[in-house]
């Protein structure tokens, strides 16, 4: 895991399998970085992540949650297209901005 | 052809990767696609996952494992057939775990999303599971045979 904080922008770029073992490690210390920072926009950057479970659907979910309340937006950023797939079944795809580049 | 394997393992979250790289060696020799490797591994990560975090639910004695068996069988098409076996709690509402959504544990950030996963990247997902004995989760994947064959 790699982090990047400027002028209000937060960009968290993960590289490890996201399953329950990982996310529960994961999620305090992305939540130590975002309650630092308490950035305008917030990217996780899932580039690099070659598996994803639902467990990782559940650490966007917590995240998302948390950057709405300090008022911040939240993006994902390059999903692979199966973690994409994963993503649009829950229904944070409607609530997350996407972006692929 | 016909080939399985059986592997079993501590039920401990850690684990689950190591089942995930066994089976994906396991199916490796399959003319298979990333997509469907990828839904395979998937919701073979949930099922184990659910078994170590809600049949054991963080009680582990010596007998707290889950036997992950795989048969692959290959006549018009290939058939993947996983059972991920736990001696935990069991589920008590089968129905209600099933709902999409729907988690024990929403402090824990689960999604709830673990069998909308399996039926979504599956094509059977079949739930035996009888109260204070264990579950066993049966997964199956039809993977259809490639038309022509680069030899």
């Amino acid at each position: 895991m790699r982090y990047d904080y400027e002028e209000g922008n937060l960009s968290i770029k993960l590289d490890e399998e996201l399953d329950m073992n990982s996310c529960k490690v994961l999620r305090n210390v992305i939540d130590g970085y975002i309650m630092r920072y308490q950035p305008k926009n917030f990217e996780i950057d899932l580039s690099d992540v070659k598996f994803m479970d639902s467990s990782g659907i559940g650490l966007l979910m917590g995240r998302y949650n948390l950057i709405k309340l300090i008022d911040g937006s939240m993006v994902i950023k390059n999903p692979s297209n199966s973690i994409k797939r994963i993503i649009e079944l829950s229904n944070i795809s409607s609530q997350i901005t996407l972006r692929c580049e | 052809m016909e080939n399985n394997m059986e592997i079993k393992i501590k039920a401990l979250l850690e684990n689950v990767a190591v089942v995930r790289v066994a089976i994906s060696t396991f199916i490796s020799s399959l003319d298979i696609t990333i997509d469907d490797l990828m839904d395979i591994k998937t919701a073979i990560s949930e099922a184990v996952t659910n078994s170590i975090e809600h049949g054991y639910d963080g009680i582990l004695t010596e007998d707290s494992k889950v036997v992950v068996r795989a048969y692959l069988t290959s006549q018009e098409e290939d058939v993947i057939k996983v059972e991920i076996e736990d001696l935990g709690v069991g589920i008590e509402d089968i129905e209600l775990a099933t709902t999409p959504a729907y988690t024990s544990k929403p402090e824990l950030e689960h999604a709830g999303m673990g069998f909308t996963i399996m039926e979504t990247f599956m094509d059977e997902v079949f739930i035996d599971s009888k109260k204070d004995e264990g579950t066993i989760i049966t997964l199956t994947k039809r993977i259809r045979k490639k038309k022509s064959k680069i030899v």
